[in-house]
């Protein structure tokens, strides 16, 4: 059976993750052992706290250096919240600092965008929909295959990604009248901002999307 | 007592059993004491304790394990034929129910009111302080549908007395006790009520003796005098309360009826918990749900862990404490033993209770109660030490702890 | 709009008190999980009733066989003391921890864990009761043991400390069905820019309403509204319980303070209101 490597960092909703996937028929290892992570058919890198930490982390276990290589051997990636905000250049959230520039662009505060006035909670915690802003079908091919336009999510998160390449957006999503992007996707790099393990039925099936890919044998 | 031993040591007051040994079951221990006739209480009367099987087991948990072996549905048709027979049709009161709203009262009251169409007269002896919280639950109830009769005694009197019984018996809550048990005869022998039932009985509350306590009804005897000079009120004999400037015309709501007039009456006291499983908790869903009560605004009650437990008097933090010094067990004991009777939490659970809430020293009525009975915190501590029997207490570092705790 | 079933759990099983106090078995929180999950329930909420009060955590056997098969956001709370404990939690499965007790004790652990797990995976539980004088002060140990913090006081405090959102219970209204603490949450919800989740006291959707429109609650929890609804319908064998209080789930009566709902008709009344739901 083909494996899922599910980054083990010390951060994170990781066993949500793994029963999401063992739920969708896969085999998922929680680990931070490169040979795991080599051997696996697809990566996962959750994610839940500060960017700062989260590289920090990632840079004790010795793990930057795997990703990367594994992520240009085109095995399947999928970045989960913050695993989704390290695969940008940079974040200034506590400051400046570098991510693992997989795609171009920068990690940006929430809050910045809503006025005082409009009295909005950050962190944005709940649901919300999710869509596409391309007339074709966007989706098709991708591990939000099948899902329908304007399904809900679950989001949990008071930063967003802002990728510099908009062909890279899969799914933007709405919050105090501001848009962003909440999946992306390069090659066989997906990021998500909300937890598809935590969003239901809908989430699964994108878990279930990534098991058809594994089986299939690729990214595409 | 062995000879080496000194005699200070082992002496155990109260005639409390010298050695501490917990129930095997519930986390009750052998110094509990049972309920006496309070009207006759000295000093040096000797206190009878709950007592032990061979195997460790407290008679209250043997009670509680022949209670799973009755026949409720039974019991129930031992209460309607009991009822059926006191029912009266000519609208009059039919029933007496003592109680303050508190959930046995709420529910033994409404029980008998909507459920099985009687119509009781509920009586009230009140509180020595009140409570906020107790005014609001008595008005509740009384705003649930019932004729209530509140009786408040002499406030000088009840004062002197309880400040009496605190200082000769360590025992505050005695004129409360003697009054609020011998209010409801005499109510029934006036209005010619030929039925009292009380929400509790001293067999629940685990006070297993020699006297038959499981029987639907409670012994008259503790109702009754033959002879005035029986009686003692705060442990001095009645006609010696001159002294404290308390005359003898000013004790009528003290004195038990006389017993031929009540035993001749034909009044029957039944206890609830013998036709119906007696359960605090489920008493407190019934009271909260139909009877308008609510649980003490501040939290949990001091020395113990539970919220809805006597919210109505503030001398009745007293009445728990005190308790705590004679026998070195106290309201959570009680409360965690009846709990663990009824499978609501386990020994393990009750025992992790009691050692954390037990003895709780009960400071937010302090100064009311130090007030109320006119005496000095320094003389409080004083007759407080003067009731620690060495047998369970001793002085560590200067601070009292008890020789024995439950696990 | 997020809807929230809050499972009170002692030991193997769920119990609703009233006033958060009161073992009154009702069922396995495992079934009411399931329940509620495909009824469509935005989030659930697990609080040991009892960890404080005993000293001890035992939920992570739950958590872990809830987040098999369940999969909306998990906030578990009760008895957690340090940081293992909330990691230890984390692992068994849940995505939030809800703190109270130790967080009073000591609130630097509120900015540790935040920084340890992210801010958005602590909650800070406010058991709430309203004193005569007409301030509202905060409780720990299930409504307990009065802390003397004034309730928007710390709710500030703990925003700044770094919490994610704040699980506001009006303690002397739970369980009665005799609605929200409107002012309570409002003032609340109002004083810091993170989410609040109301809790405690719907007795009717009107209340649930009112929480949001005249609360401004950004979540609603709710217990015996849901509870005593799901019992009418998922029938339960009352003989599988020997442990606890059992004798309400097995006289097969009602509670009547409640109008009891189904999740989904409640979410059609709010959403017919003008109450967006995602879900």
């Amino acid at each position: 059976m083909k494996s899922v490597a599910i980054i083990d960092y010390g951060l994170g909703n990781i066993f949500s993750v793994k029963h999401a996937c063992e739920y969708c028929g896969m085999k998922a290892l929680v680990t931070n052992a490169p040979r795991d992570i080599q051997n696996a058919s697809a990566i996962i890198l959750p994610g839940v706290g500060a960017f700062g930490k989260a590289l920090a982390d990632l840079k004790a276990f010795d793990l930057e250096g795997v990703l990367i290589e594994e992520i240009k051997k085109g095995k399947p990636f999928i970045g989960i919240c913050l695993g989704m905000q390290l695969l940008m250049t940079q974040s200034h959230e506590f400051g400046q600092h570098k991510g693992l520039d997989i795609i171009t662009g920068s990690v940006l505060p929430l809050r910045e965008k809503f006025g005082t006035a409009q009295n909005l909670k950050v962190p944005h915690i709940g649901w919300n929909a999710i869509f596409s802003e391309e007339k074709h079908d966007r989706w098709g091919n991708t591990l939000l295959s099948g899902i329908p336009q304007g399904t809900s999510m679950y989001f949990v998160h008071s930063f967003y990604c802002a990728p510099e390449n908009n062909e890279l957006v899969l799914s933007r999503t709405e919050y105090g009248g501001f848009r962003f992007a909440t999946a992306i996707q390069s090659d066989n790099v997906y990021g998500f901002q909300f937890h598809p393990e935590r969003s239901g039925a809908s989430g699964i099936a994108i878990y279930q999307n990534l098991s058809k890919m594994i089986s299939r044998g690729g990214a595409s | 007592m062995k000879p080496e031993e000194s005699k200070e040591e082992c002496q155990a007051y109260f005639g409390l059993p010298p050695k501490v040994v917990y129930c095997k079951k519930c986390v009750e221990s052998n110094q509990r004491m049972l309920g006496s006739v309070q009207h006759k209480d000295t000093p040096t009367t000797k206190k009878r304790t709950v007592l032990f099987d061979d195997e460790g087991v407290c008679l209250a948990c043997r009670y509680y394990e022949k209670k799973k072996m009755i026949d409720w549905e039974e019991r129930e048709r031992e209460l309607r034929d009991l009822l059926n027979r006191h029912r009266r049709k000519d609208g009059y009161y039919d029933v007496l129910v003592p109680g303050s709203g508190g959930k046995d009262s709420a529910y033994v009251a409404h029980m008998l009111k909507y459920k099985y169409g009687m119509n009781p007269l509920t009586v009230t002896w009140a509180p020595h302080i009140y409570t906020e919280i107790g005014w609001k639950n008595f008005q509740a109830w009384i705003h649930t549908g019932f004729d209530n009769v509140l009786f408040t005694p002499n406030g000088k009197v009840h004062r002197k007395l309880t400040g009496l019984a605190f200082e000769n018996l360590l025992h505050p809550f005695q004129p409360f006790v003697i009054g609020q048990y011998n209010l409801a005869p005499k109510i029934a022998l006036e209005k010619g009520i030929k039925l009292i039932f009380f929400g509790d009985s001293y067999a629940e509350r685990g006070f297993g003796g020699d006297v038959k306590w499981d029987g639907p009804c409670m012994d008259p005897k503790l109702f009754t005098r033959e002879q005035k000079d029986e009686i003692f009120l705060g442990g001095v004999p009645i006609k010696d309360l001159s002294q404290y400037g308390i005359n003898m015309k000013e004790l009528n709501p003290y004195l038990p009826a006389e017993a031929d007039r009540l035993l001749s009456s034909g009044i029957e006291f039944h206890v609830m918990p013998y036709y119906m499983n007696y359960d605090p908790q489920k008493n407190f869903y019934y009271a909260i749900e139909h009877t308008g009560f609510s649980v003490n605004p501040d939290g949990r009650t001091p020395g113990t862990y539970s919220k809805y437990a006597s919210l109505d008097d503030k001398v009745d933090d007293f009445h728990y404490y005190t308790w705590f010094i004679k026998t070195g067990r106290g309201r959570c004991t009680e409360d965690a033993s009846i709990e663990i009777r009824n499978n609501h939490i386990t020994r393990e659970e009750g025992v992790s209770l009691v050692r954390r809430f037990d003895g709780e020293f009960p400071e937010r009525h302090f100064k009311d109660f130090l007030e109320y009975i006119g005496i000095t915190k320094e003389k409080f501590w004083d007759i407080i030490d003067r009731y620690r029997s060495p047998h369970l207490w001793e002085k560590i570092h200067g601070e009292w702890k008890l020789k024995f705790r439950v696990s | 709009m997020r809807l929230i079933p809050r499972l009170d759990i002692k030991g193997s099983n769920l119990v609703k008190g009233i006033h958060l106090e009161g073992l009154r078995v009702l069922g396995k929180p495992e079934n009411f999980a399931r329940y509620y999950y495909e009824a469509g329930a935005d989030e659930l909420i697990y609080i040991d009733a009892v960890a404080s009060l005993y000293e001890r955590n035992s939920l992570i056997h739950i958590v872990e066989r809830t987040s098999r098969e369940i999969f909306i956001p998990l906030t578990v709370g009760g008895g957690l003391r340090t940081l293992q404990d909330i990691k230890a939690i984390l692992r068994a499965g849940a995505d939030k921890v809800s703190l109270n007790t130790a967080a009073v004790r000591d609130p630097q652990l509120i900015c540790e864990a935040s920084r340890a797990f992210g801010s958005s995976t602590i909650v800070i539980s406010m058991e709430v009761i309203k004193r005569k004088d007409g301030t509202y002060e905060c409780f720990t140990d299930n409504g307990r043991i009065p802390t003397g913090l004034e309730a928007v006081a710390w709710a500030k405090k703990v925003a700044e400390l770094g919490a994610g959102e704040i699980l506001l219970t009006a303690v002397d209204r739970e369980g009665t069905g005799k609605g929200y603490d409107i002012e309570l949450i409002r003032s609340v919800s109002e004083s810091v820019s993170i989410p609040v989740i109301a809790a405690g006291g719907a007795g009717t959707v009107d209340h649930v309403l009112e929480a949001i429109v005249d609360g401004k609650a950004d979540a609603v929890a709710m217990s015996s509204i849901l509870h005593y609804q799901c019992i009418k319908v998922a029938k339960q064998d009352a003989n599988e319980f020997t442990e606890g209080n059992v004798n309400f789930i097995q006289s097969g009566e009602g509670y009547s303070k409640v109008d009891t709902v189904e999740l989904s008709d409640l979410r059609t009344f709010l959403v017919n209101r003008g109450i967006s739901s995602a879900r």
